[in-house]
C-alpha cells in the first residue's frame, strides 16, 4: 500500500485527486490538509510514503512544507508529486528530487503515469532519489531522468521510458511509448549522459534504447537498421553492427 | 587686432592670433556652461536686452585680457600706458570681437536646434515602435479568444459523452494558453516553436474532427531556428477548417509544409472542403478579419519583402502560401533540459 497525503488548500483539487486516485488500489488515502502547516502536521504523524502537494498556499508554500519536514523529521521524507498551475517551479521541484510535476488541469492518464513512477521508484531501491538515507552503493554518473517542458507540459521524464533518440539539425527527438518531444539539444551532449549499457549511438543520428530492441536487420538495399520491440525502424550505420550484435546477445 | 607693422614677425602674429582664439574659446566655454540653456531659448526681447550688452560687454572683457597679454604691441609705436592702448585697441578690434560673439552666439542656437530636433525625431520613432507593438498585441489579441470560446464549447460538449476526451481537451487547452502566456509579447520566435504550437492546436482539432481529417506537416530540420511571426500559422489553419474542412464529412486533407527558396522561408497550408467561396468578402466573421490581420502583422514586420496568396489549386482544394524573408534565430535560449544522475 501507498499511504498517501494530498495537500491542496483548494477542496475541488482535493477532491479531483481523491476520486481519480480511487482506480488505483494500492493507493490508500490517509489524510487531507489544507494549508502548509496542516499538511507538516499530518505528513509528521502519519508518516505517508506520497506527498501530492501544491506549491502555492496560504502561508508557506510547498518548498516551505518540503523544508520543515527535512528539519523535523528524521524519518525518510514521503516522495513527493507537486501538483501546481505555475510551471515556474520545475526546476527547483527537480532540485529536491520530487517524482513528478503536475500543470494544472492534468488528465487522469497524467495522474496515473506519476503514480506509476512513485511505484517504479519503490520497486526499484538501488535507485531511489537523494531523499533516502546516504548514497547508494554504485552510484551512477549517468542521467536518470531528463527535465524538459514539451507541448506546455512539464515533463520529469525517466531515461528508461526512451525508446530511442532521432537527430534533426540543432534538435533531438526523443520518442518514448506514446510520444515524441523535440528538444534543442545535440547527440553528443546526450550521448554522453545516457549510459552505455542502455543507451547505443547506431547511428551519427540516432540513439536506440536496447531495452526495447527486438532484432537487427539487413535492409533489401543491403543498409541496416534496428527494430524496435513496437515495431519502429531506426536506421543503423554498418560499422556499428557488430556492437550492437553484442550487446543484444549478452543482454 | 590690428598690429600696426608690415613687417611683423610670423611668430608674434600666430602668437597674438592664439591667444585671441583662445580667449574666446574660452569666454564661449564658460558662456554655455553658465547661460548656454538660456541662449538658445532666449526670445528677441531678450537678446536685444541682455544679449547684446552682454555681447559688448564680453568683446571689451576679452580685449582687456589680450592687452595685458601683450603689453609692446602695437610695434613701432612709442611706449603707451594700458588704458591708451586698451583704447587704441578697441577702437579697432571692437567690432571684430562683437562679430565673434554673434558667431558663437549663432552656433550655440543651432546646436540648440539640432539638439531638440533629435530629441524630438527620436521621441517619434520611438512612438512608431510602440505603435507597431501595439497594432501587433492588438492583431494577436483579435485570434486567441474566438478560439478560445470554440474549444469552450467542444469541451462543454464532450463533457456529457466523453468525460476522458473532455479531460484530455482540457488539459491541451491548458498547455495552449500556457504557451501563448509563455511567449508573451515576444513578436518573433522560432519556426520550431510556433509548429509546436501548431501541433497542439491540429491534435486539438482532431478530437473535434474525429478522423475526417488527415493532417500531414512537413517541416525541414534545417528551419527549425528560422524567425517567424508569433502565431501567423494559426489563423491560417483554423481558417482551412472553418471554411474548407468543416464543410466536409470525410476524407479531408489538410497538409502544412515549409521550405526554403531563394532566401526567403515558404510556407503552404493546403486543404479539401469546397474551395473558395466566390463572394467570400462579404460572409460575415469569415476569411476577411482572420487574413487581414496577417497581412496587417506581415506588412510590419516585413514592410513589402513578403507575399501572401491564397488560391483555388485544383478542385475544391484551397492553398495559402505565405513568403517571407528567411532570418535566422541567433539567440542561444536558456536551457530546455536538465539531467540528473542520481
Amino acid at each position: 500500500m501507498i499511504h498517501t497525503v494530498l495537500a491542496d488548500d483548494e477542496v475541488l483539487a482535493r477532491q479531483k485527486l481523491r476520486q481519480l486516485l480511487r482506480d488505483e488500489p494500492d493507493v490508500d488515502i490517509v489524510g487531507e490538509g489544507a494549508s502548509a502547516s496542516e499538511t507538516i502536521e499530518l505528513v509528521r504523524a502519519a508518516g505517508p510514503d506520497l506527498l501530492f502537494l501544491d506549491i502555492r498556499m496560504p502561508g508557506m508554500d510547498g518548498f516551505d512544507v518540503v523544508g520543515a519536514l527535512s528539519s523535523i523529521t528524521d524519518k525518510p521524507l514521503p516522495r513527493i508529486v507537486f501538483t501546481t498551475a505555475y510551471d515556474q517551479y520545475a526546476v527547483r521541484a527537480f532540485e529536491i528530487h520530487a517524482v513528478d510535476y503536475l500543470l494544472k488541469p492534468f488528465t487522469t492518464e497524467r495522474l496515473r503515469t506519476a503514480v506509476q513512477r512513485v511505484r517504479d521508484q519503490f520497486s526499484a531501491p538501488e535507485q531511489t532519489t537523494g531523499q533516502s538515507n546516504g548514497k547508494s552503493k554504485h552510484e551512477s554518473p549517468y542521467t536518470t531522468r531528463i527535465v524538459f517542458k514539451s507541448r506546455g507540459r512539464i515533463l520529469f521524464l525517466p531515461v528508461a521510458d526512451i525508446r530511442w533518440i532521432g537527430a534533426e539539425e540543432n534538435y533531438v527527438r526523443i520518442c518514448t511509448e506514446k510520444e515524441t518531444h523535440l528538444l534543442r539539444e545535440t547527440m553528443a551532449h546526450l550521448e554522453v549522459r545516457l549510459d552505455p549499457q542502455v543507451f547505443l549511438r547506431v547511428h551519427r543520428s540516432s540513439i536506440v534504447n536496447l531495452q526495447y530492441v527486438k532484432e537487427v536487420r539487413t535492409e533489401p538495399t543491403g543498409d541496416f537498421s534496428v527494430l524496435l520491440v513496437n515495431g519502429q525502424k531506426v536506421p543503423m550505420s554498418r560499422s556499428y553492427r557488430s556492437r550492437v550484435s553484442e550487446l543484444l546477445i549478452r543482454g | 587686432m590690428r598690429l600696426w607693422s608690415y613687417r611683423i614677425p610670423i611668430p608674434l602674429l600666430l602668437e597674438a592670433w592664439g591667444v585671441q582664439y583662445f580667449l574666446w574659446g574660452v569666454v564661449s566655454w564658460l558662456l554655455w556652461q553658465l547661460w548656454g540653456a538660456q541662449i538658445q531659448r532666449a526670445g528677441i526681447a531678450c537678446i536685444l536686452t541682455r544679449v547684446l550688452p552682454l555681447s559688448i560687454l564680453t568683446s571689451i572683457l576679452v580685449e582687456m585680457i589680450w592687452v595685458l597679454c601683450f603689453p609692446n604691441l602695437p610695434l613701432n609705436r612709442p611706449h603707451m600706458a594700458y588704458w591708451h592702448r586698451l583704447w587704441f585697441e578697441l577702437s579697432e578690434e571692437l567690432f571684430d570681437n562683437v562679430v565673434i560673439f554673434w558667431c558663437a552666439f549663432g552656433l550655440f542656437r543651432g546646436m540648440g536646434y539640432y539638439q531638440s530636433f533629435r530629441e524630438k525625431e527620436d521621441a517619434a520613432n520611438q512612438l512608431e515602435a510602440q505603435l507597431a507593438h501595439a497594432q501587433i498585441s492588438a492583431l494577436r489579441m483579435q485570434l486567441n479568444p474566438h478560439f478560445l470560446f470554440n474549444t469552450m464549447n467542444s469541451i462543454s460538449s464532450l463533457m456529457r459523452t466523453d468525460v476522458e476526451g473532455a479531460d484530455m481537451m482540457l488539459e491541451q487547452l491548458g498547455s495552449l494558453l500556457r504557451i501563448t502566456l509563455e511567449r508573451g509579447d515576444a513578436p518573433l520566435i522560432r519556426l520550431r516553436d510556433e509548429m509546436e504550437f501548431i501541433e497542439m492546436y491540429l491534435a486539438m482539432q482532431d478530437k473535434r474532427f474525429v478522423g475526417r481529417v488527415q493532417q500531414s506537416i512537413k517541416v525541414d530540420a534545417s528551419l527549425y531556428d528560422v524567425l517567424v511571426p508569433t502565431m501567423i500559422l494559426q489563423p491560417i489553419v483554423e481558417n482551412a477548417y472553418a471554411h474548407g474542412l468543416s464543410k466536409i464529412d470525410k476524407g479531408g486533407l489538410l497538409a502544412i509544409e515549409a521550405h526554403e527558396d531563394r532566401g526567403h522561408l515558404i510556407f503552404s497550408v493546403l486543404n479539401t472542403g469546397i474551395g473558395l467561396v466566390p463572394d467570400s468578402s462579404k460572409r460575415t466573421g469569415g476569411q476577411g478579419v482572420g487574413l487581414a490581420n496577417i497581412k496587417g502583422r506581415l506588412q510590419l514586420h516585413y514592410g513589402d519583402d513578403h507575399s501572401f496568396q491564397i488560391s483555388e489549386i485544383g478542385r475544391n482544394t484551397v492553398q495559402v502560401t505565405l513568403s517571407i524573408p528567411l532570418q535566422m534565430s541567433q539567440s542561444e535560449e536558456e536551457e530546455t533540459a536538465r539531467f540528473v544522475a542520481q
